[in-house]
């Protein structure tokens, strides 16, 4: 067992080893394919992203067997595997922690390496293409580098040790885990892509628009992953944490919502470009910032920077990341001041009320939204550095910063797409926007009648109502127009993902103002009562695995069906984990959290009760986002070439 | 029309702008000095410390108030914390040595956010026959301020807080610095 | 004409702006009802941070820390005799600065407040900047400049 273990230890190394080789021999091939034009080092490519693809599933398998077996000769697993977890657990085990998740990153980024070297196969050719594939290696070299040497998952252990304390015991708790982070990193890792594209296009002078149509759906596909990521994270909040929340603003979300914001602002401004060929300087900017941002994300949560700022000095990973980091932005604000002569737009805004308009002020709301959540970030940071205190920058810095920000983008929602491009007037705004304003006035009557008060909320309702008249106006008159073909392609799928984050700002709005919780203390046989709901303790049940020992309070509400929140103590590691219980409905979720001491045969349980109005349609907001972006991915209708790009000024398009 | 002819380089500006400010970051993180302090401050410091009303392990009544005339030491400890363990020799030490001073101060542990049965067998385990004094609600936890344990306090005869230690106690330590107080505060 | 132009004139839009001013002055003034104790209790620990979290505050940490506080907080709201500001200075008191869950707006740690608001004023101004310079001043009409180069186009042409 020994013999192979070493083995294990030794093959994953090297297949590292493997892979940094292959990285750095693929960038030098790119990138002299690009200067040379030399076709026999063009077809090298593909053998080498091929290569390190090869390689980096030999590693992350060879660190699976290592957790599947339980081989405590390893380091890592001594850290995070267990004899007692199961086994769904121990294989999401390998990406709990820092040197698995660095391992499962680079499986990722190789396996996007060989998926754009695909793509390209027929375009090798190609000075940007190489140039893009350039990138993606050195990226690859760089991860490859950090897995083999700072993050190391295959160190040697302690000998002697035959067991360990398993993930931590947050992570063994919903089968979640298995998804959230993979999920997670198919976008954050993909947001390379647009950047090894962009940088290629940088670097050739080709910054017109050619690259940009042919990676769009690069970019819608990282940007779907990365949404899709950052709402699973929240239902995990939602379902393990047990705070009722679906979001903190603490640094590790921040650290996945900022490449988000910049992306979105991407998606949004690439369309100005693509159309009339301006704002390339923000575009460029835009997905410049999403990939650093990724990396100044992964370096402000991994190297222990924001516990105290000292940390990030004696962390092995830290100084890797920051020069990495340094090194992309020094070299992309080179590259984009550079070329700065060939990026100045062709044509120009005519007028702010237009969809270019529009699209501008889009940018920078998300652009000042970003600065927002860096800056509350890292603000504790410099303070703690320069003035050795320790100050905390918390969630109602956000709260009250992006509020405003929020009410401004659900005002540009519910007018931008009506907005014709180049000029729009105002007979031509008013008579598009009719109904969908009544739509507004509609959802904030709702509101107040039923009983909703805050002037933030209300306004939120009120504009996420025009915003959705706006958007469904759109998919109505697409799918008068073409059928069913009008639910697909860029417009209407982006109408339906704007529908699903109209219902995610509805709910957010309504469960931060208005939830409500109480504690109860409940005796069998006697219903306590809250908010309207009774509840009634049925019995108090306790069970007993190898691993934890939970017990759990059964909870009648109104008189029916049994919930059960618990309180579930993980043995090995002496950590007591509450896992709370929720009952969804339409109108809002019933969320039931039980609290310590709970003594098992004295018939009394400690509850906690929070009311949570209209939550689950964050969940209903999320799914339909995924959906539009699944729906936008598809080609929409053909434009022909003679086809009027805009809507003649003056006429009515009904 | 636009104009061609003057053409405000924009891009090389704001470039050179979000450079600088990233430099500034990159340097304050890098040069960011450690700031070592052993004797943590607190606004209790030279006040009355606050009422600590409780049982002990063995369920007797503790009143700190009553231990008045004798200098105190509380340690707030967990027994799962990992600096308490490895600071634990230090404090038997600490005890040993006051026996034989004309003044014995009197060392107590709170027990901070552990269970009874825990503690206990720490103490089987690894000696130490003070006392240990609960602190279930975490009432007096806060009523000190402290969040992390292992932090250690002392007190003086008169009931006046004098010295807040946070985090794990260095050999020798905390009798030097008790003896530093009995020079200043008298007895 | 179809229904909805003879609908959609100014008077219409008025109408919308008067209601829903309406609406959001009635909704917004409206008291939502007397704050529970829990309320209270969750107002306090949603403005003070878990001293042994990152960034976490007292309402959502379930760390033991913060559990002390929340109880701590719960016991002065029971007794009814400080007001939400007093129990949390109680707290700051206790702990130092590090619980106060948002940054005091004097010296230094304003900039975390006046940053924001600079950029959002910067970028404003930009934008108007910006509109500005791109504002086509003509509507339309040819210049002086494009019509000599039809002219000579349609003069070699022919």
């Amino acid at each position: 067992m020994f013999a192979a273990a070493g083995v294990s230890s030794s093959l994953g190394r090297a297949l590292l080893l493997v892979g940094i080789i292959g990285s750095l021999f693929g960038a030098i091939a790119a990138i002299s394919s690009a200067r040379s034009r030399d076709q026999a080092v063009a077809r090298l490519i593909p053998r080498f992203a091929i290569l390190i693809f090869a390689a980096a599933i030999g590693a992350f398998a060879t660190m699976e067997y290592a957790m599947i077996t339980r081989d405590f000769s390893m380091a890592y697993v001594q850290k995070v595997g267990s004899t007692a977890t199961p086994a769904l657990y121990n294989f999401a085990a390998v990406w709990s922690a820092l040197e698995g998740s660095i391992l499962m990153w680079v499986l990722i980024l190789a396996g996007y390496t060989l998926a754009v070297c695909f793509w390209l196969r027929k375009k090798m050719d190609d000075v940007l293409a190489n140039w893009a594939m350039g990138v993606m290696f050195i990226v690859s070299t760089f991860f490859f580098l950090l897995s083999f040497g700072p993050a190391n998952p295959f160190a040697k252990g302690a000998p002697g040790v035959f067991d360990g304390p398993g993930p931590n015991p947050l992570l063994q708790n919903h089968i979640l885990v298995l998804f959230h982070p993979p999920l997670l990193y198919l976008g954050y890792v993909g947001v390379t892509v647009p950047f090894a594209f962009a940088i290629g296009a940088l670097v050739t002078g080709r910054v017109g628009e050619g690259w940009l149509l042919a990676t769009r759906r690069w970019t819608l596909f990282a940007w779907g992953f990365l949404t899709f990521g950052i709402i699973l994270g929240s239902w995990w909040s939602y379902e393990v944490l047990g705070w009722s929340g679906v979001w903190a603003w603490d640094p590790v979300e921040n650290a996945s919502l900022l490449p988000w914001i910049t992306a979105t602002a991407y998606i949004h401004s690439v369309l100005v470009q693509e159309r009339r060929g301006m704002l390339r300087v923000w575009n460029l900017s835009l997905l410049v910032s999403t990939f650093s941002l990724t990396i100044l994300g992964t370096f402000l949560t991994r190297s222990g920077v924001l516990n105290s700022v000292h940390a990030f000095s004696e962390s092995a990973i830290g100084p890797w990341l920051l020069v990495f980091f340094g090194i992309i932005v020094i070299v992309s604000i080179g590259l984009i001041g550079w070329r700065g002569d060939r990026l100045h737009a062709p044509g120009s805004i005519d007028s702010v009320v237009s969809r270019e308009g529009a699209f501008l002020i889009n940018n920078v709301l998300f652009a000042v939204f970003a600065f927002v959540v860096l800056l509350g970030t890292v603000f504790p940071l410099v303070i703690e550095a320069l003035q050795s205190r320790n100050i905390v920058v918390g969630a109602p810095f956000f709260d009250r910063l992006v509020a405003p920000i929020g009410i401004a983008l659900l005002t540009l929602m519910a007018i931008a797409p009506v907005l014709p491009w180049r000029k729009a007037s105002a007979e031509l705004l008013s008579t598009r926007l009719f109904w969908p304003a009544w739509c507004g006035i509609g959802a904030l009557g709702i509101s107040v009648v039923v009983g909703a008060t805050g002037f933030m909320p209300l306004l939120t309702f009120a504009l996420g109502g025009f915003a959705s008249g706006s958007a469904l106006r759109q998919v109505v008159l697409a799918t008068r127009k073409q059928g069913l073909r009008g639910l697909v392609g860029r417009t209407n799928g982006g109408m339906i993902v704007h529908v699903g984050v109209i219902l995610i700002a509805v709910a957010l709005a309504a469960s931060n103002s208005f939830t409500h919780s109480q504690e109860l203390f409940l005796k069998t046989g006697t219903p306590a009562y809250f908010s309207g709901h009774s509840f009634e303790l049925i019995k108090i049940v306790e069970e007993t695995t190898d691993r934890a020992i939970s017990v759990k309070a059964m909870i009648s509400i109104d008189g029916g069906q049994a919930y059960a929140p618990a309180i579930t103590k993980f043995t090995k590691v002496g950590m007591n984990i509450g896992t709370p219980s929720v009952k969804t409905g339409v109108r809002g979720d019933i969320y039931l959290t039980l609290e310590p001491p709970v003594k098992q045969d004295s018939g009394e349980a400690h509850i906690k009760v929070f009311i949570k109005p209209l939550l689950v349609w964050l969940w209903i907001g999320g799914f339909l986002m995924a959906l539009g972006t699944l729906l936008a991915a598809f080609p929409g209708r053909r434009r022909k070439p003679t086809d009027a790009t805009s809507a003649l000024i003056g006429s009515n398009d009904e | 029309m636009s104009d061609k002819k003057r053409v405000i380089k924009v891009a090389p500006i704001a470039a050179t702008a979000v450079g600088i400010v990233l430099v500034c970051l990159l340097w304050v993180l890098v040069s960011a000095k450690p700031n070592p302090s052993e004797n943590a401050d607190s606004p209790l410091l030279g006040q009355p410390a606050p009422a600590v009303v409780t049982t002990t392990l063995e369920d007797k009544p503790f009143d700190l108030a009553r231990r008045k005339g004798s200098w105190v030491v509380l340690n707030f400890f967990n027994s799962t914390c990992v600096p308490c363990r490895i600071e634990h020799p230090l404090l038997l030490s600490f005890v040993q040595n006051q026996l034989s001073t004309d003044n014995p101060a009197e060392l107590y542990t709170v027990i901070n956010d552990d269970n009874d049965s825990a503690v206990s067998a720490f103490f089987a385990e690894n000696k130490g026959d003070w006392q240990k004094i609960r602190d279930t609600d975490g009432s007096i936890a806060v009523a000190f301020g402290v969040a992390k344990v292992p932090e250690t306090w002392i007190i003086d005869p008169n009931g006046y807080v004098r010295l807040r230690i946070a985090g794990q106690l260095s050999e020798g330590l905390l009798d030097e610095q008790l003896s530093l107080l009995k020079v200043q505060f008298g007895s | 004409m179809s229904t909805s132009t003879k609908l959609n004139n100014k008077y219409s839009w008025f109408v919308m702006a008067a209601i829903a001013t309406a609406l959001l002055i009635f909704g917004g003034l409206r008291d939502g009802g007397p704050l529970t104790q829990q309320d209270r209790i969750d107002a306090i620990t949603m403005r003070l941070a878990c001293p042994t979290c990152q960034g976490e505050s007292v309402y959502v940490s379930r760390a033991s820390a913060a559990e002390a506080i929340r109880a701590e907080v719960a016991r002065q709201v029971g007794s009814g005799l400080r007001t939400d500001d007093e129990t949390i200075a109680y707290i700051e008191q206790r702990f130092g600065g590090q619980v106060l869950l948002v940054p005091r707006s004097t010296g230094v740690d304003s900039l975390v407040w006046a940053l924001p608001i600079a950029a959002l004023i910067a970028g404003a101004a930009a934008l108007g900047v910006v509109f500005r310079k791109w504002r086509t001043t003509d509507d339309g009409a040819a210049s002086a400049e494009d019509s000599a180069l039809v002219d000579a186009a349609m003069a070699s042409d022919s």
